[in-house]
């Protein structure tokens, strides 16, 4: 028997020796914990695959958010730092990350992420090690029914509410005018889902007939046998709860098949400014309703500024997305100042609770469950440019009815 | 009836472009034994390139195939030679692994080059339809139908009629008696994979124009192309082109009849099923090894 040690005995002594090494070296890093350094904040966020368009957006929020609190002098007299990891849109990815954010990198507090499906699985991260967890989407209801106790999502309301003003505006419209029947078609995820639920109950009960509804995966690519369907139906109003590339894909699929309903509603995709009208086409945008958080030309405190720093830093339309993720920011920033400290989160988010915050999106507060208690805006693409028509104390345009592709100027 | 007719249409259609964004993957197994798990990225590339010329020269995406077809030849060849080729005998875990490597180095390559944001190619008639009385076939899906046959045909030209072709078979069938009767296995290989990767850029450049993309959409694609491959047999490339029809239809009738929640998930089960009964899939060749191991 050999007493020298084989090559594969060796590579696994010396990737032993490589391990204990970085180990050791990552035992040593406490610089999340100096008081006198900047204040860390981390967040994991979808910068690439099937959400990278709310993911993106959301980083370009969040950073002018931490330039300008840096430039008016921090937070709490620290400057603020921002890590910003990379889920790639994956449930287990973000879990991970947030406990890398928590463990290894040893942020002082954290921001939420995009979409529901990843903010469902990072909230729980957050709870469980009884930090902050301020997120700038994830409207699902399902977010709010688990009793946590430091979430807060940074909207107007949650998703089963989105559609409601909108649907009560079409159940307020003369006989004549209201659509009789409805098509409701609608991805698979927990926030496009309850949207289109909560407003198929307002108008079925306002007399709208439901002539089709089906859920479809989240890896449907070919929306033309839905359209097909729909089109044999023949419904005068579309809802469709969509996120970005399949609310793209369906609305090509719809002018495909030369199927323009009366009206049309649909979740996020219309919210995405020049993105959604060059992925479907300028001239097709013409009469899209959608709700949305934010408007550009909005009067509320600090607006006016945020969109001067966003066209400086990246040019074109602000999306909506990089607006909540800096009313997220907006959020904590209150809670901190208020608090004074960042010790206690538990004082942090008992003060949330019981005080509302002016943001860009308006005024925000909570009830127990740190779901928002207000309403969301309902937009309309006319002439090519993102107005709201709903309500009519904000509105930049008036409301008109018809979906017409290929017409807008 | 309308309906039935309409849903078979839309299915052999989606069916026509899977059979070409399939038929690389198919190919490359069949000579090389390398399962390519970066086909679905490159396919997501030809989409790029294409989208690159559309945008940046006012090339019809269409017709510009026969301008990214051989840009993302050029490119599988030189990743052949320069990523595959050393580890083309190891066994086939290491080429997974590799080439799995090289999908998220192309995703990320691709997001720096072009950006993670959703991307869209709409030539004027991306929007529009042909009509059959109440029935419509988009005019952007019949084209891209009709050039996947047409690449399909090539191919199989290639395959079938040519000398190439026989050498190609041969390194297939018998790597060692093809060398000795004077046929360079590993040139054929590159030339092989070279192939494949461009069919997977063909396919890249039909599907752009069909449906939006990003970087990260490589993964649903490799996930389809497997299961078409794996149903059809590996290596048979009629059996891809049959899989890939009836993926197609699975797919339209399942959302048509079943529920579009279901749609993406029954061609999976009807491979699931498949390979229950015949192993080697519908066309596949059960070979020694399989008996043996059987």
């Amino acid at each position: 028997m050999s007493h020298v040690p084989s090559r594969q005995g060796l590579s696994a002594l010396a990737l032993t020796g490589v391990l204990a090494l970085s180990l050791a070296a990552c035992g040593g890093d406490d610089s999340g914990s100096d008081s006198d350094g900047p204040i860390t904040i981390g967040t994991s966020l979808p910068l690439t695959g099937e959400f990278s368009q709310p993911g993106q957006a959301a980083e370009q929020g969040y950073q002018i958010w931490q330039d300008m609190v840096n430039e008016s002098g921090g937070l709490l007299g620290r400057d603020v730092e921002l890590i910003v990891k990379d889920d790639a849109s994956n449930q287990n990815t973000i879990v991970a990350d947030y406990n890398a954010l928590i463990g290894q990198d040893e942020v002082d507090l954290l921001l939420g992420t995009f979409s529901s499906l990843l903010n469902l699985p990072a909230s729980a991260v957050a709870e469980k090690n009884q930090m902050l967890y301020i997120e700038p989407a994830g409207g699902s209801p399902e977010i709010f029914s688990r009793g946590f106790q430091y979430l807060f999502f940074a909207q107007q309301a949650t998703a089963d509410r989105q559609g409601l003003v909108f649907a009560d505006w079409v159940a307020g419209l003369p006989e004549d005018e209201r659509p009789q029947t409805a098509a409701y078609p609608t991805l698979d995820d927990p926030f496009a889902a309850p949207v289109v639920e909560g407003a198929r109950e307002a108008l079925e009960a306002a007399g709208v007939e439901t002539v089709y509804e089906e859920t479809y995966a989240i890896d449907t690519r070919n929306f033309d046998t839905i359209v097909s369907a729909m089109k044999s139906a023949d419904p005068d109003l579309v809802f469709h709860g969509a996120q970005f590339e399949d609310g793209v894909g369906m609305t090509r699929s719809m002018l495909k098949a030369g199927f323009a309903p009366d009206m049309f509603f649909q979740t996020n995709a219309p919210s995405f400014g020049d993105q959604f009208s060059e992925g479907v086409g300028a001239d097709n945008t013409e009469g899209v309703f959608y709700a949305v958080s934010h408007h550009p030309d909005a009067d509320t405190p600090g607006n006016a500024e945020f969109v001067r720093a966003y066209e400086e830093e990246y040019g074109g339309v602000v999306p909506e997305d990089a607006a909540d993720a800096y009313a997220a920011g907006q959020v904590l920033q209150a809670a901190v100042e208020a608090v004074g400290s960042i010790e206690d989160q538990g004082a942090l988010a008992d003060w949330l609770r019981e005080n509302e915050v002016q943001t860009i999106l308006g005024p925000l507060s909570w009830d127990e469950t740190g779901a928002p208690t207000g309403e969301f805006l309902i937009g309309q693409w006319q002439d090519g440019e993102a107005q709201i028509v709903l309500p009519e104390e904000a509105s930049t345009a008036e409301i008109t009815r018809f979906w017409t592709p290929g017409d807008a100027g | 009836m309308n309906e039935l007719l309409q849903t078979l249409i839309l299915g052999l259609l989606l069916g026509g472009v899977y059979a070409l964004a399939a038929s690389g993957l198919t190919l490359i197994f069949g000579v090389m034994r390398v399962i390519n798990i970066a086909h679905g990225a490159f396919l997501i590339l030809g989409a790029f390139v294409t989208y690159w010329l559309w945008d940046g020269f006012g090339v019809d995406p269409l017709l510009a195939i026969v301008l990214t077809t051989p840009i993302v030849f050029a490119l599988g060849w030189v990743t052949y030679w320069v990523v595959v080729s050393p580890v083309r005998t190891a066994p086939m875990a290491s080429t997974v692994l590799l080439t799995f490597g090289l999908a998220l180095v192309l995703e990320g390559a691709m997001g720096e080059i072009w950006g993670n944001n959703s991307t869209a190619i709409r030539p004027a008639y991306g929007d529009e339809s042909f009509t059959l009385g109440e029935l419509f076939l988009p005019k952007a899906q019949v084209y891209g139908g009709l050039i996947a046959v047409l690449v399909l045909v090539l191919l199989w030209v290639v395959l079938t009629k040519t000398w190439l072709g026989r050498a190609i078979r041969a390194a297939a069938t018998n790597p060692s008696s093809a060398e000795l009767v004077g046929i360079k296995v590993a040139a054929v290989a590159a030339l092989v994979f070279a192939l494949g990767i461009a069919a997977a850029g063909a396919g890249g450049a039909i599907t752009g124009v069909l449906y939006p993309f990003v970087p990260g959409s490589h993964y649903q694609w490799i996930a389809r192309l497997l299961a078409i491959v794996v149903l059809g047999g590996l290596g048979s490339l009629n059996g891809a082109v049959l899989a890939a029809l009836m993926f197609g239809l699975a797919e339209t009738l399942t959302s048509a009849y079943v529920s579009p929640a279901w749609a993406t998930a029954v061609p999976y089960a009807i491979v699931f099923a498949v390979l229950l009964i015949r192993p080697q899939g519908l066309l596949g060749t059960r070979l020694r090894e399989d008996a043996v191991a059987a």
